[in-house]
């Protein structure tokens, strides 16, 4: 009997089973809602989500933005500490912009760390990391989970143009932390 | 009829086909690289355990976006994977430690569209010892300890941290001789101290960071030790590279570079000192190109231009700049060694393998 060819990864069976029972419950509508922001601190992802943010007052009657922080590492997945500090503070988040290697991949996993904890998020992503995104959401155990897509590359647009794409994709994100999307 | 192959010493009949097999369920797993690698065994592991003379479960590096780990015996499977002899696996070991220093590596380093590649130096004995290339060509290829210690990291990366390409890893180009970037110092051809001498570790040693790209400074044409510097700043100070407020850099000197600038009273800091106040654009050069305008945090982006003239240096200070002296002594060739990030300016000190520690 030969000697077997060792495995190189360290992975087991278990660990690729699936841990996400299922999205956060959602808010018929955002009327009066607090409105959660995460910035994971990409150029022009602070201010698309503070438009995104002015427009769900203005016209989905959300209450307030309740809550904006900015990642320390755009790279890492946010911890249960930050994810407790939203979730007592706020009724929905909107997250991104992943454009770059590692951080889209983050954004996902934050969008699901978020749904896990109750709160249900809208992740936006650029269309070039759809790739890197889907193994992410694999690795976390919830590999259907799913974002908003958006055209590459959002850090060159001037910031009416960042402006303009807030409100092309507003349908999109309301529909992903309400009752009204068909996720 | 075929002559049946054997080991020098005759004690094994060698068996290629059966090798060839198990090249191909190593590819098959998803392991390899693209190049073929050795498979492991048992026994081989024990060889490379043995070597590094740390426990196998002791847990040498952690991917917070993976929910990975990586073990001793972990990166032993890959060292040996990645075609080291068992003798390699301190200097592998002290390697990944030092990139395991860099902030880089516990950020995105590892999946940035930047695709960089560590860039290992040795120092100390070890490099005779093991066969290190420190003179001509160290940027590779053809030898066994700089090819498979810096391959080892790229497998330990793949496997260990689960990072394939195209999936969690995803460099836009990446760059050449990625995962291939390992050499000692040419220690008997420089005019300084060792590398990681002058950082506090004397004799065997590792000194890493993350590499964005290399491009040389063909300088034959002076003696002038300022006009040989500046070459190098008009090369570092270039605009295509400079993302953020500052771009880091290193240099990694020839032989007859780095005894030009010795002789002529350099030391590693003056270097560094003097390229680090020389290297950069002005803010009219660098509004041409849409980078004047630079805040502490993001990237840089345009400007209103205002103050054309003033010049923007590309390092803040000479402070950790890393300067190395490699390659052969027969024409002023070096390179500069674009940074991905900064550097933690630290060396490693390589273990002495049990049972090695008498020379």
């Amino acid at each position: 009997m030969p000697n077997a060819i060792l495995d190189p990864t360290g992975r087991t069976a278990a660990a690729d089973e699936s841990r996400l029972g299922g999205l956060a419950a959602r808010p018929a509508d955002l009327a009066g809602a607090r409105i959660g922001l995460l910035d994971n601190t990409k150029h022009n992802a602070l201010l698309f989500l503070t438009e995104v943010g002015e427009l769900l007052i203005s016209e989905h009657g959300a209450e307030n933005v309740s809550i904006v922080e900015t990642k320390k590492s755009f790279s890492v997945p946010i911890d249960d500490e930050i994810v407790s500090r939203y979730r007592g503070t706020c009724d929905v988040v909107v997250t991104g912009v992943g454009d770059c290697g590692s951080c889209s991949a983050a954004a996902v996993a934050d969008g699901i760390n978020f749904e896990r904890a109750g709160i249900p998020a809208a992740v936006v992503l650029t269309d070039a990391f759809t790739t890197t995104g889907r193994t992410m959401a694999q690795v976390q155990g919830a590999p259907d989970y799913d974002w908003i897509t958006t055209e590459h590359p959002m850090a060159v647009l001037t910031p009416d143009e960042v402006k303009e794409r807030a409100r092309r994709l507003l349908p999109e994100i309301v529909a992903a932390v309400t009752g009204q999307g068909a996720r | 009829m075929t002559t049946p192959t054997t080991t020098a010493d005759n004690t094994v009949e060698l068996d290629a086909d059966a090798a060839q097999l198990a090249i191909e369920h190593c590819y098959e797993q998803g392991w390899s690289d693209g190049l073929p690698l050795v498979p492991v065994t048992r026994p081989l592991l024990e060889k490379f355990l043995g070597a590094g003379g740390r426990p196998a479960d002791e847990v040498i590096g952690r991917m917070p976006q993976t929910g990975r780990e990586v073990t001793v015996e972990l990166a032993a499977i890959n060292a040996a994977m990645a075609g080291c002899l068992p003798e390699y696996f301190p200097v592998v070991l002290a390697a990944w430690e030092a990139l395991m220093r860099e902030r880089a590596t516990g950020g995105g380093g590892w999946q940035s569209t930047s695709g960089p590649a560590p860039l290992i130096i040795v120092n100390g004995p070890v490099r005779d010892r093991l066969g290190f290339n420190s003179a001509g060509g160290v940027f590779g290829p053809g030898f066994r300890p700089n090819a498979t210690v810096a391959r080892a990291i790229g497998l330990i990366v793949r496997n260990a941290f689960g990072i394939h390409p195209h999936e969690l890893e995803q460099a836009t180009q990446g760059l050449p001789g990625r995962w291939s970037i390992c050499f000692g110092e040419n220690e008997d051809e420089s005019p300084w101290p060792p590398l990681a001498d002058e950082l506090g570790v004397p004799g065997d040693a590792v000194t890493a960071t993350l590499l964005r790209t290399c491009e040389y400074v063909d300088n034959r044409h002076t003696s002038d030790p300022e006009q040989l510097l500046a070459d190098f700043a008009d090369t570092i100070g270039r605009s295509g590279s400079w993302i953020f407020k500052h771009a880091m850099v290193g240099v990694i000197l020839c032989p007859e570079h780095a005894q030009l600038l010795a002789g002529a009273g350099y030391s590693r800091a003056d270097v560094a000192a003097w390229l680090a106040e020389h290297s950069g654009r002005t803010t009219e050069q660098l509004a041409r190109v849409g980078k004047d305008n630079a805040n502490d945090m993001g990237v840089r982006f345009p400007g209103d231009a205002a103050d054309p003239d003033t010049f923007q240096r590309t390092l803040p200070n000479g402070d950790r700049m890393l300067i190395a002296v490699a390659g052969a002594r027969n024409a002023g060739i070096s390179m500069v060694a674009r940074l991905f990030a900064d550097w933690s300016g630290t060396s490693v000190a390589v273990a002495a393998s049990p049972g090695k520690m008498s020379a």
